[in-house]
This record gives C-alpha cells, structure tokens and sequence, in this order.
C-alpha cells in the first residue's frame, strides 16, 4: 500500500491470470468440488439417499454399518446414511440463510458509518458493543425461545446478532481504506460519497469480509447444530448433523457410527468453506 | 496524554453500552415464554399460588417499574435474589466467576501456545505438506461441535486411559490446571483454529509485503526478517481477534462447562433460562458483559496504541 | 413386537436385580460414598423442597413421625413408635421414641413436632399445605403428640410418613439468622454445615449447583444390624453432573460409586460391565401426554380432540410395547390403570389400557369423522432424546389415522406455561407421586380444580364428586370403590394419551451395597455399606 500510484481500479479488475492462478490451486479446487457436491446433495438428497431417511424400523435398531445400511441405523432403526444426506439440505441452508443478511447488513451498515463516523458511528459503537458483550449463544437461544424454536425463527435470531460482527469489520476495513491515497484522491475529484464507497472503498475492504463469511458460513452450521442439540433448531424428524450427533453421543463406544458419519459430514464442510475462504484471501488480496 | 483521555473517552462510551445491555436484557427475558413464578412454583403448584408468587417476586408491577427497580438497584450494586438458587445473585455470581475466570484464561492461554508456533509453522511451509497437515487438523478441531468433541476427549483420554479426571476443578493451582485441563483444550481446539487460521494468514500477508521482500534482497538472514517484521505484525491482528472472540469464548463456557461439570458462569447462565431466573440470568449476562467490555476495552487500547486510526470516536 | 427383540429383552431384565439386598455376613462401617447427581438441591427443607433434587433428600437429612416400610408399603413407626386414630377418624395419637436427639445432641421433643407440624401446614409457607388442611390443632404432651382434625382423611395417616411433615430443630430455627421462616430456613441450609438433623445424615457442605456433602448423624434412633446406630457409612458426597454422558463416564472411571438417570439405552451396556451393578427400582413414576380437550384450541380454531372418539383413537393407535422398546429398551410397562402407576395403592389394573388395536382406532376416526390430513402438533421437550423418539414413533402410528403429526419443541418453562394456559394439542409429561397415597396423582391427573385435570379442560362431573367423596372416606372399602369408578370414568375419557411406566435406572459400584430408591424416589443412604 505504500505505493502512491495506485489507482482506483486495479484492485477491482482483476488480471486473469490471476484467476488461472487461484484455479490452479489444489486447496482452493478441493474447496470448490467438497462445497460443490454438499450443494449438489443439498439440492438433491432423494437421488443419493438410499431408504427413507425417517422410516422406523424397530426390529434393526443400532445395526452396525453394513451393505444394507452404509452408515449403520440409529435408535429408531433408520437408515444413517440417508439421514445424513438428507441432512445436507438443511444445513447447508443454514450455512447460507443463517449467514447472508446478517453480511448484506453488515456491510452496508459497517461501509456507512466507517464512511461518514460522526454521530452514526458512535450510536453504532454502543450497538455493536452491548450486542458483542453478550455471549452470542445466550442471545441466539433467548431470541429463538421468544420467537419459538424452528429454522426460520433462528436464522432471524442468528442474523440479528451476527450482522454487528460483520459491521465491524467493514468499518475497520472501510476505515483503514478511507485513509488510503486512492480514496483521498477520489474526494478531491468530487466523487459522490455513493461512488465512493461502493466503487472504491468496499471492493478493497471486503476481503477480509468474504474471508470472514466463509469461516462463519462453517461456524453458521456449527451453532445451527448447539442449537440442534439444545432442541432449538431443525425440528424432529428433520434430520440435522447436531441433533443427529447428539442422538450418538450417547454412544460414542459402542455404535460409533451414529455420530462420527455427521461429525465427518460437519468437518467436511467446514474444511470445504474454510479452503475457499483461503483460496478466496488469496484472489482477491489487492497488491500494491 | 492523549491515551489517557482516549481511554477516560472509552470508559464513558461503556456508560451507555451498559444501559443498552440492561434494556435488552430485561425486555428479552421477559418476552420468553413462561416465567418464574411457574418455574418456581412448579407444575404442581395451582393457578392461585402461581399469582400469589408473582406479586411476591414483584413480576406483576409495571414493565416500567421493574426496569427502574432493576436499574436504580444494580447502580447501588444490588443484583437481586436469585429464585433458583435463593440466594443473591452477587453471592452467585461471585462464587462461579473464578472458575469461569480461570477456565477462560486457561483456554486462551493454550489456545496462544498451539495456534502460535504452528501458525507459524504453517506459514513459512505455506503449501507444503506441513502446512495442508496443521491446517486439516484445525479445521476439524474447528468443526467439531463442543458437546462430541468435549465427549470424546472425555471418553478417551480420561475414562479409558485415565489420564485426567472425568469432572470436578479441584482445590489447589495445580489440582485445577490438571482438572480443567479437557475443558480448557476442548475451549481451546476452537480458539485456536481460528487464531491459526489468522496468524497464518497474517504472516503471510507480512512475508509477501514489500519491505519483508526489500530486507530479504538487502540480505538479511530469513530468521531476523520474520523475528523483527512478521511477530510484530501479525501481534496486531492476534490481539484484535482474540479481544473479538472473547464474547464466542464465553458462549463455548456454556456447553463446556456443562458437559465437563464445571460449576462455573456459564452452566449457572443455562440453568437460569431454563428456570425463568430473571435476576440470575440478569445478573450474570451484565457480568459476561462488564468481563467482555474490559476485555474489548484493553483491546482496543492496544490497537488504538498502534494503529491510532482505529479509534472509536 | 417380534418375538426375538422381546425375549432379548426379557433375558436382560431377569439379569438385572430388582432390589439390592442386604448381604448376610457383617456389615462393614466407615467410608464416604460418592454420588453423582443429574441435578442439584437447592434447599432441603421439608416444607419449602418443590422438586425432586430436593424432595428426595429430605429424608435423608430429616426423620418423619411414620414410614412407609418398603418392602410392604404398610405404615410403620419413625420417631414416633406407635400411632392411634380415633373411631371418628377426627383425632390422630402418637407416642414419640424415648430418648430421640437431633444430630447436634440436643433433645427432640414434642415441642419440635408441633413446631415442624406447623410450619409445614401453615398455607402463607411452603406449596404442600393442602396436603394437611384437614388438621386443625397439634399438641404435645411430654411423648405424646396429638393431632386434631376439622374432618376425617383418609390420606393423613400417610401424611405423615411423608417429607413434609418431616420434623426439623425448633431452635436451630430459632438462632437462624433472619426475619421471616423462608429466610431463616434459607439461611441455615446456605450456611452448608453444619445442619442440625433428624435423619441418618445431617448436612455437612453445600455448594450451589455443584456439590453437597451429608454426614452421619451420630445419634440416628434406627439401629444397624451390629446393634449399633445407622447409618454404616460415614457420610455422602454429592456431585451434579447434569450431562446424562458424563456422568456414566464418571461412574466407569471409578471416581463416584453411584451414578443416578442412567439413559435407558444403557442400561444394557453398563449391566455386562463386571464392576457396575444396574438396578432398575420400581417406581411411581409414568409417562403421559396431556390431550386438549377443551372445545376450541387457545386460537380459537376448533379442536379436532375434543372429541372423545379422536382422544380413544390416538390411544388405540399407540404402539405402546413398541414405544418402551425404542425409549427404554424394553425397561418399562404399558400404563395399566389410567390415573397411577401400579405401585400406586388403589391402582387398578386395566391392562391392556387401550391395547394397540388400528382398526378400532380407524374405526373411531371415521366415526369421529376426522378430516384426513388434519395437523395436529405435539409439543416436546427441547433437547430431550426421549422426547424426540416419542415425537417420531407417534408420527409414524399416527398416519394411517390420517393424522399429519407436527413436532414443536419448548423448554421445560415453555412447556409449563403451555399447559396452564392451555396453549396445546398434546405434549409431553411425566409424574412421580411424592405421596404415597393416590388422592395426589388423582387429583393432578382428573380432579379439575386442582389444575384442570393437568391442564387438559376436562372436567367431569361425576368424577369431581367421587375424588370429593373419596378425599373425606374413611372406610377402606367404600374408597377403593370409589377409586375405581374413578379409574374406569377417565380411561373412558381419554384425557391422556396412556403411556408407559418406567423405573429409576440406578448404576451402583459393585463395592456399595444397600442403596435404595423408593418408588416415590426418595433416595436412601441408611442402609448403605461400602466394601473397602
């Protein structure tokens, strides 16, 4: 950054060969093709899941993995492996719904009042400070219990504290950015405020945004899953990787695969949002 | 000079972060459903007696009067009685908050000493095997829910091979670094991902800076680039991330502690939700806050000392 | 059922020993017995303990007037060492043990009874006054005591042999700190130790939430059989450990010896392991679900189950050996009298109850003429792998009623206030009698001022009149009649869905011997030895 002749738009148009690199890239491909196929089996669980993933069948209980039953059968006798397939649908959902308002909001509230500071800012920084100084899954399961448990209402409770984490970060970027010759150098040019932010400030700063939403998108399913456990989240007999871990954990030594099949699911998933969110850092880091 | 009137300027801005706290708070666990003249009562108890102590508890005054009672007596340092515990929050509060305390601290403290070398590790080795290694692990301590991986580390390291103690903090230092040990990991494994993930990343971003570049071509050993440029640098994000996640590590005490059967703040905040304890649960989210703020507070200290534009105004 | 899952079953339960007795060679004294709890006392006091973390160790702390002996469920003496009702049923004499001490040495006297008697019927104090509002005076006489009542009950007696009337320090109270009875009780149990006791143990720790620490009462008046006092061991140790994992866990690494709540789908686990003993003891304790019955649903809308038919046809459709064998691996029975466990007294078997039968039930449906499709919503308790197993049975037995059964998870205080406002369809519930009389879970189950028949709006006239009639009989005969027109009235009805009958899953350290939990829950150190 220390380079003055920066110009406003090489950070925004990238060179293609660029792209080609972070393509090339092995993690970053890795990434794609796991967050690819949990996408492809989210939109599709029916035409990879074997059996039902809710039928009961008291008489195989607790059967081990098998031809039949890849991933074994749970307490009710269902099949694992399609409740784990199923489960994709619903929390990759939740990956995306619990995560993308609460950045939609987060970053405009955070590029805006980074932007202008003033009175906004200092309103904002009492928000942000007594909504962060909260334990964020006391406030998640006091919203939920209020609004009744359900998706729905905890992506709403989710959003609805996860946005301040994202305006922090913008408005730090945005900030640091704001500095920066480029953006001076738009003032004196007599941009719009409007051009500005949106043209200039918040490409450079929302690096670290994407980076974050992928660490959060993982984190998303995580909390979806305390929550599963807690009861608050996917609703029986909506298989859900948390619930579904909680139901084996009971178990650990004697059928582990009730929940080590989510838990590789989870992880999975998590390592799928966590390389495209390097892969990403990479891509889009500007160079000065 | 300056410092010290910013940091006066941030001890005022807690002032009304505070009262934002405590107006949230009491709406929110009022509008839960249930309250605890029902959890009190009990089930058994019949409609007249739940009335009756619900006047006792004060819950059938106005809205408005319970928030200035609750606001009048917490500024004379009066956080009410607990209903659950029927004794008074601050005796509550006060008897929970070393253990949380030092499960906390005990966390961060390992969460530094794994993520840092390996982050560091990782990023001089950036794309090799060691790297792709360290990462893959943190992601899956990073994607394990707190209440498998807190069991399985339970299941394995304490009651199969009977390396540490199933449950139960001890008495002394020592005894307590040995009981929490699983607990503060299980905190920790989460932590630590995160930090690594950031270190690294910071490290990184210094190692491909120009000047780092500039000095290698100068030809300053490696080891003294990374030494004088790199810790320095990726300190600053460290802090700041770590200050971020304080309010996450908090959240992770309640399912750790629960599972671990630690007696600290965070079980405590479990059990007064689900028993409507409104003075509890009152009581203990202004201490998490008041314990994030400071934390927040020094955070922002230390990057306001080394970035000066990063003050809040 | 298939016949092979059963006899599995079977095999495991003949292997699992209902009642741990007494070992015949000398009795071993001395050690600490550990215990880990699900949940925590908050104050162990007989007249302020509402829940079952604190009810079911009153006992062990405070001695009742009368027991209930647990091998016969007869009546016989505690501290007092014998008892006469007078022919009018309207005066209650007891003569008290020569020579009783509390745990501190000082003298247990009548002036205690009455003192404790007192408190625990006064109505401003603790939740269980109505369960004494009979009595009208209680006066003591040297060992005498004598209890007055306004009008005959049949249910004092046990009253008596109850934790409420469990008889605590007058002057303990006295030298409390603080100005009302709830702050001086509050005071002296906060204080930990040491507690002045009645009971085998008196408290010697107490930290919130986390652990508790009984101490054996030196001058306990039951004798041991070495001729010496009980209680053998020295004293218990407390630990709450609410994760149902951990607390296994704990148990298997040797550092509790008894482990309480054990997770039906381990029992089986934790009965094959050499050094564990798995008792399940016979209990009061059932699981239902409370039916809306009321006309329209709290929305106003019109609700499908107040209609008798639909409530019998949900029952009939109910697998309910399937359910105990997915819930408690075959650990339990289908409820067989509709208002009680069958170790309730007056408990009337009517098994099969609503016998699993789906073309009756179907039957019903049509006769009802219940639109297919209609959604009705089960309300479970959040978190609880019990209640989820529940929730998927029922919506699989349901559908071919053409029921579309819908989950809706709350927490314990959600679903409380549900019931009282009457805010459901049908939701989860369960029960433990604290008393051993059945007027309690009678009248929580089907007597509708008590608490609209548990919440579900039925209210029967004839059925009120009987439990009236009944509260007030003396006669053993008439009121046994009563209770079961009682029982044949609300299994008609169908205000529940009729579940099962489930006993207290206990994991005990094969060195412990003597544990016990009664039926009621209550759990019992006395006789407790630890082999060393």
């Amino acid at each position: 950054m220390s380079d003055a002749t920066v110009s406003s738009t090489q950070a925004v148009v990238r060179k293609p060969g660029r792209l080609r690199l972070a393509l090339a890239k092995p993690g970053f491909m890795t990434g794609i093709a796991i967050i690819g196929a949990s996408v492809v089996l989210a939109l599709f669980p029916g035409l990879f899941a074997p059996h039902d993933p809710n039928f009961i069948d008291y008489m195989a209980v607790r059967q081990p993995p098998s031809w039949l039953h890849p991933f074994g059968t749970d307490l009710l006798g269902r099949d694992t492996f399609s409740r784990v397939i199923w489960a994709y649908s619903v929390n990759m959902q939740m990956a995306f719904l619990a995560t993308v308002f609460a950045l939609l909001i987060g970053v405009v509230v955070g590029a805006l009042v980074g932007y202008y500071r003033g009175i906004a800012d200092l309103v904002f920084g009492r928000v942000v400070d007594a909504i962060i100084t909260f334990p964020f899954l006391v406030l998640v399961i006091a919203v939920v219990a209020v609004l009744g448990p359900g998706l729905i209402n905890m992506y709403i409770a989710i959003t609805l504290v996860g946005w301040v984490y994202y305006a922090r970060l913008m408005r730090a970027e945005v900030i640091s950015q704001k500095a920066n010759d480029y953006a001076s150098a738009g003032i004196v040019m007599g941009y719009s405020d409007r051009r500005i932010i949106f043209r200039h400030l918040l490409p450079n700063a929302i690096t670290p945004i994407i980076v974050y939403w992928m660490t959060d998108m993982a984190l998303a399913i995580l909390l979806g899953s305390s929550l599963g456990y807690l009861g608050l989240g996917a609703q029986p007999p909506q298989a859900e990787w948390g619930v579904l871990i909680a139901e084996g954990r009971n178990f650990i030594t004697t059928a582990w695969w009730l929940s080590l099949m989510p838990g590789i699911a989870i992880v999975l998933t998590g390592l799928g949002f966590s390389l495209i969110g390097d892969g990403l850092a990479d891509l889009l880091r500007p160079r000065g | 000079m300056a410092g010290v009137q910013y940091t006066l300027n941030r001890l005022v801005l807690m002032i009304p972060t505070f009262f934002l706290v405590m107006i949230i708070i009491f709406l929110l666990v009022r509008l839960l459903p249930g309250d605890p003249a029902i959890a009190m009562a009990g089930d058994k108890a019949s409609d007249a007696d739940i009335a009756a102590i619900r006047d006792k508890l004060g819950l059938s005054a106005p809205l408005w009067t319970q928030f200035w009672l609750f606001l009048t007596n917490t500024l004379q340092g009066d956080l009410g009685r607990s209903i659950l515990a029927r004794a008074p929050v601050l005796d509550v509060v006060l008897a929970r908050l070393p253990t949380t305390l030092f499960l906390t601290i005990y966390a961060v403290t390992l969460s530094v000493l794994i993520a840092g070398p390996l982050a560091f590790l990782a990023a001089v080795n950036r794309g090799k095997w060691q790297d792709n290694l360290i990462r893959a692990v943190f992601q899956v301590g990073l994607s394990m829910p707190v209440f498998y991986i807190g069991l399985l580390l339970l299941t394995f390291l304490a009651a199969h091979l009977g390396l540490f103690p199933v449950g139960g903090y001890g008495e002394s230092f020592v005894d307590r670094l040995y009981h929490l040990f699983l607990p503060a990991v299980t905190v920790a494994l989460y932590t630590s991902a995160i930090l690594m993930r950031n270190l690294r990343s910071a490290i990184i971003e210094v190692i491909d800076a120009e000047y780092v570049q500039f000095a290698r071509a100068k030809g300053l050993p490696n080891r003294l680039i990374l030494g004088r440029h790199v810790l320095k640098n990726a300190l600053i994000s460290t802090v700041t991330l770590l200050g971020l996640s304080i309010g996450q590590l908090m959240s992770g005490t309640l399912v750790t502690e629960t599972v671990f059967a630690v007696p600290g703040l965070g079980r405590s905040m479990l059990e007064a939700i689900f028993a409507r304890d409104y003075p509890l649960i009152q009581g203990l989210t202004l201490t998490f806050a008041v314990l994030v703020s400071l934390v927040f507070l020094m955070t922002d200290l230390f990057q306001s000392w080394l970035d000066p534009r990063m003050r809040l105004t | 059922m298939k016949a092979a899952a059963l006899a599995a079953v079977l095999a495991l339960s003949t292997s699992l020993t209902a009642f741990p007795y007494q070992s015949a060679e000398a009795v071993e004294r001395g050690g600490t017995l550990n215990f880990a709890r699900y949940d925590g006392s908050k104050l162990v006091d007989p007249i302020y303990a509402d829940r079952n973390p604190d009810i079911w160790m009153v006992g062990s702390l405070f001695s009742t007037l009368l027991e209930t002996d647990p091998d016969s469920g007869e009546l016989v003496g505690g501290l007092a060492e014998s008892y006469e009702v007078a022919a009018d049923g309207k005066t209650i004499t007891l003569q008290l043990r020569d020579g009783l001490k509390f745990s501190d040495g000082s003298a247990l006297t009548g002036e205690d009874v009455v003192f404790s008697l007192g408190r625990a019927r006064n109505p401003d104090l603790g939740p269980w006054s109505g369960l004494l509002s009979a009595i009208s005076d209680v006066t003591a006489d040297g060992r005498a005591i004598t209890i007055t009542l306004d009008n005959p009950d049949p249910a004092l007696l046990s009253m008596l042999a109850t934790f409420n009337t469990a008889i605590v320090s007058k002057a303990a109270f006295d030298a409390a700190s603080g100005e009302t009875d709830q702050e001086k009780s509050a005071a002296i149990f906060a204080a930990g130790s040491p507690g002045v006791g009645s009971g085998p143990f008196f408290l010697s720790g107490f930290e919130q939430g986390s652990t508790m620490a009984f101490s054996a009462n030196p001058h306990y008046w039951k004798e041991g059989e070495d001729g010496k006092p009980l209680p053998y061991i020295d004293g218990v140790n407390f630990e709450v450990i609410p994760d149902d994992a951990t607390r296994v866990l704990k148990l298997s690494a040797g550092e509790v010896d008894i482990a309480e709540f054990i997770p039906f789908s381990r029992v089986k686990e934790l009965d094959a392991d050499p050094a564990i003993n798995m008792y399940l003891f016979p209990s009061t304790r059932i699981i239902y679900s409370p039916i809306n019955t009321r006309e329209t649903r709290a929305d106003g809308s019109p609700n499908p189950l107040a209609d008798k038919r639909v409530r019998q046809a949900l029952n009939y459709a109910t697998h309910k050996d399937a359910l105990i064998q997915l819930i408690l691996q075959g650990a339990g029975k289908p409820m067989s009298s509709p208002v009680m466990s069958s170790a309730t007294r007056l408990a009337v078997d009517m098994s099969p109850l609503y016998g699993f039968d789906l073309e009756k039930a179907k039957a019903l449906i049509e006769e009802a003429g219940l639109e297919p499709g209609t959604e009705i919503t089960l309300t479970t308790l959040a978190g609880s792998a019990d209640d989820a197993t529940i929730f998927a049975a029922l919506q699989q037995m349901w559908q071919p009623l053409g029921i579309n059964l819908v989950a809706e998870q709350v927490d314990g205080a959600t679903r409380g206030a549900k019931n009282r406002s009457g805010e459901f369809d049908i939701h989860t519930y369960g029960w433990v009698d604290d008393v051993n009389d059945p007027s309690q879970v009678t009248g929580w189950l089907g007597y509708y001022p008590t608490r609209k028949a548990v919440g579900t709006g039925w209210n029967n006239a004839e059925f009120n009149a009987l439990y009236e009639a009944s509260s007030t009989e003396m006669d053993p005969e008439k009121r046994a009649d009563q209770y079961r027109q009682m029982q044949e009235i609300y299994a008609e009805a169908a205000p529940l869905l009729f579940m099962y009958e489930t006993p207290f899953a206990v994991a005990v350290s094969g060195k412990v011997d003597g544990y016990i939990q009664t039926p009621l829950g209550n759990n019992i150190f006395e006789n407790v030895s630890l082999e060393r």
